[in-house]
């Protein structure tokens, strides 16, 4: 009898069980997609913010502290510590290798422009040079990698063209250069480091590189006589923000136990990559760049906490929404209630009826909203990030065990108001 | 003539009575109806005001990247140093309500106990605004009279074998000044900062013998509704001695991520619009389908399929507007709880909300009420009463 009931009220109502549904299928969708975009906003904000350039900077560990002011050093070079370049792509290969976006390693050095008496700082990096690794056929590294917002106005220079430069927009501004030019460099104390170079770009970063010439590593390293070595290099790499753990860590990692350690291990936190670059690389001190690292976690904090709180104010408006629509087709059955009710039907199961129609409504809505919300939340991954977000299976069962709770509490109240009416007045037609 | 204007008036006072029966009698609909558009109308209104004041609340968050513009003297001139009286002046000229934090920077070589460092005089509260990331070990410096602390980068500490609360000695032998420092606090940031010595901007001005000077000055502004560029331009058109200009890094990387998090919003504010305004819709359905039975009485008794759709029409738009305006109030408040959560202010009200919530909330309504009653119309009434 009760199925009979439940399936005729699905063939006969089948109108008003569309509406409930679609309600629902809208509702859950909405859910599905903020979930799913809540979920995965960090990683691809995370990846956005690799627009403020390197957030790992490894430098070689020596005891020599740097006089450096303004670009300025007023410390000697000789007898500094360098960082061997062939160990580099040894950075590919830590636990968290896919995390690392690109680096770009540097050599500065102190040149003479033939002509001036001025001394200018020349700067050896890879612009964008494949560097073969496992597991990563495309990988390039560079400063057009790392630091998006280095602008050239000309062109960049070859990645192994000896006869080319960049100079920075500062130095151009003040020995009148651009790009076409051709400029002497000489490396004072240095037996045959002397080279011309034909100026390809003027280049501006807003950082201290704008009064410096930028040239390709291998050129400086033979001006300088330092073949295979770099004195800094810049890490971009994608992490997750510090919490009350990596802090932990930081202060002194003696102070985790072994659970504690593993989890910070394994988990992309700056300070973690830092610690795993020390241990690949023998000889180099890994430093977060604190600008970029703590900065970035803090908007993403933001931005995640945002995304969060919309979706609960979606999902209690949904949640409002779907109720609201289960009072209306509970109430407009007065009749056929007080029917059941007149031919002996007890409270508890009119009650039954209405909740498991509720719960089988919730059930169809929630799986079909899963679906719509999947595509929706792709659609928007797409639009703004241009990529596809990352469908997370959880959300699948939460969204259905909300919707069925949802239509269930919705359709409580109206049970209740309706099973408390007086058969024979309902079927008069009095309410 | 008097006829039919008779019959005009009896038809506009019925029309009258009936919305108002309607509206009276069945207090359950009516209350559902006006529930479901207010709650539309108030998410739709939450989320359009967060929307429009999101770049304003994000372009603040964003000064967590520090400094993005920078005063210091032309390069073209000969002088490294610039008057801090005249870089307090350009300071000034930025909106208060626009400027983050401000420091100027003077530097030097001093000599420390165990070897020679950079030493940076600078102005610590405008420097904690201007720099919220610097991971401090012990405290800052909060006031820019104290004139026996200092802080120290945290290479430059472990080189020195200094820790929180050690007193160090410096030294510089142009002006023959020494003092003893206490060290307040050990900062990294991993740049040039964890090699240097910071302490305050007059202190900085006794060791290094240059009082009232600065090498340069950074700023962290807030970019939104600040035209950044004309600042810069205003400032060196007063002062041409010196250089200001934004630091392109930051900048350009800011507005990046601004247009994102923009784009993020717009594309989820008009999903959850148009899911919500469906979802009011299938309400308002459901609940004039409910009446098909009135309309056939209605017609039964000789009113003609215009009248009926008027007079559902405005009921639910007596509703809806009611629905709407309680919907806005609600709205606006829960748009100030999201504020408050994500970003610990209010989010101001701006205009553009009022059409934004009403224009898709109202015409949801009449839609939704308008394809139930044109379908009951098209029935005839004897089938309709029968139930059938």
């Amino acid at each position: 009898m009760f199925f009979l009931m439940l399936r005729q009220s699905f063939v006969k109502g089948w109108r008003r069980k569309a509406l409930a549904t679609a309600t629902i299928v809208l509702a859950a969708s909405l859910i599905t997609a903020l979930m799913n975009i809540s979920i995965d906003v960090g990683d691809k904000m995370s990846k956005e913010m690799k627009s403020y350039g390197a957030n790992i900077n490894l430098v070689p560990k020596s005891e020599s502290i740097s006089l450096e002011i303004g670009g300025v050093n007023y410390n000697p070079l000789e007898g500094q510590v360098l960082i061997e370049e062939k160990e580099l792509p040894k950075i590919k290969e830590i636990f968290w290798a896919n995390n690392i976006v690109g680096y770009a390693p540097f050599l500065k050095v102190s040149a003479e422009m033939a002509g001036t008496a001025k001394r200018v700082p020349l700067l050896g990096t890879n612009f964008d040079k494949p560097v073969a690794v496992a597991g990563d056929e495309e990988f390039h590294i560079g400063v057009k990698v790392i630091n998006p917002y280095w602008q050239v106005k000309g062109e960049w220079p070859a990645e192994d063209d000896s006869a080319t430069i960049l100079a920075g927009a500062q130095l151009a501004r003040e020995l009148n250069l651009k790009a076409g030019d051709t400029v002497k460099v000489k490396m004072p104390g240095v037996q045959g480091g002397e080279e011309l170079f034909t100026i390809k770009g003027i280049l501006s970063t807003g950082g201290s590189e704008e009064a410096a010439l930028v040239a390709p590593l291998p050129v400086v390293q033979r001006l300088a006589a330092l073949e295979g070595k770099v004195q800094s290099v810049s890490v971009s790499a994608l992490t997750v923000p510090e919490d009350k753990l990596s802090r932990k860590a930081r202060r002194s990692s003696d102070a985790l136990d072994s659970l504690e350690y593993d989890r910070w291990y394994c988990t992309a936190y700056v300070s973690a990559i830092t610690h795993q670059i020390e241990e690949a690389i023998p000889n180099i001190a890994a430093r977060p760049i604190w600008q970029v690292a703590a900065s970035e976690g803090a908007v993403i904090n933001k931005i995640q906490l945002l995304m969060i709180v919309v979706t609960i104010a979606a999902f209690i408006a949904s949640g409002l929404g779907i109720s609201s629509l289960m009072v209306t087709t509970i109430m407009e059955r007065a009749k056929e209630i007080g029917l059941t009710k007149a031919l002996g039907a007890a409270d508890r199961e009119v009650y039954l009826l209405f909740l498991s129609e509720a719960a089988l409504v919730g059930v169809i809505g929630g799986l079909l909203g899963c679906a719509v919300g999947a595509g929706l939340s792709q659609v928007i991954g797409l639009s703004i990030f241009g990529s596809l977000v990352s469908f997370n299976w959880v959300v699948i069962p939460v969204n259905v065990a909300i919707s069925v709770l949802i239509a269930l509490a919705g359709s409580l109240m109206p049970s209740r108001l309706i099973t408390r009416l007086y058969p024979a007045e309902v079927l008069h037609g009095r309410r | 003539m008097a006829d039919v204007k008779g019959a005009n008036l009896t038809r506009r006072r019925m029309f009258l009575q009936i919305l108002f029966k309607s509206l009276k009698v069945r207090k359950n609909r009516v209350a559902i109806t006006f529930f479901s558009i207010m709650i539309g109308a108030s998410v739709i209104t939450a989320l359009s005001s967060v929307y429009f004041d999101i770049s304003a609340k994000m372009s603040r968050e964003l000064r967590a990247y520090g400094a993005n513009f920078f005063i210091g003297p032309k390069v073209s001139s000969a002088s490294r140093n610039a008057e801090l009286e005249t870089i307090r002046e350009m300071v000034a000229m930025v909106p208060p309500d626009k400027l983050i934090g401000a420091s100027p920077y003077i530097y030097g070589v001093v000599r420390l106990d165990l070897g020679n460092a950079v030493l940076a005089g600078v102005d610590f509260p405008g420097l904690k605004k201007l720099s919220p990331y610097w991971q401090v070990e012990g405290k800052w410096i909060s006031v820019d009279f104290d004139e026996d602390s200092c802080m120290i980068g945290k290479t430059l500490a472990k080189n020195m074998e200094l820790k929180v609360g050690d007193s160090v000695n410096v030294i510089r032998s142009e002006t023959g000044f020494q003092k003893s420092l206490t060290v307040k606090g050990i900062a990294e940031t991993g740049q040039a900062e964890d090699e240097q010595i910071f302490v305050n901007l007059a202190l900085a001005g006794q060791i290094l013998g240059q009082q009232e000077k600065a090498n340069h000055a950074m700023l962290s502004i807030v970019t939104e509704g600040t035209d950044i560029d004309a600042l810069a331009q205003g400032m060196e058109a007063k002062f041409p001695e010196l250089d200001a200009k934004p630091i392109r890094k930051v900048s350009h990387s800011d507005g990046r991520i601004l247009d994102k998090i923009k784009g993020l919003m717009a594309i989820i504010a008009v999903i959850i619009l148009t899911v919500t305004t469906l979802c009011v819709m299938t309400t308002l359905i459901a609940i004039v389908s409910e009446r098909t039975r009135e309309i056939g009485l209605m017609k039964a008794i000789g009113a003609d399929d215009r009248d009926i759709v008027r007079q559902f029409l405005s009921e639910t738009l007596t509703i809806g507007l009611a629905g709407v305006a309680a919907g806005m109030v609600v709205g606006f408040l829960l748009a100030q709880l999201l504020g408050q959560a994500v970003f610990g202010s209010f989010i101001s009200f701006r205009l553009m909300v009022l059409p934004v919530t009403l224009v898709p909330s109202i015409a949801a309504s009449l839609l939704a009420a308008a394809l139930p009653v044109r379908m009951a119309v098209r029935v005839v009434p004897a089938q309709v009463l029968k139930e059938e």
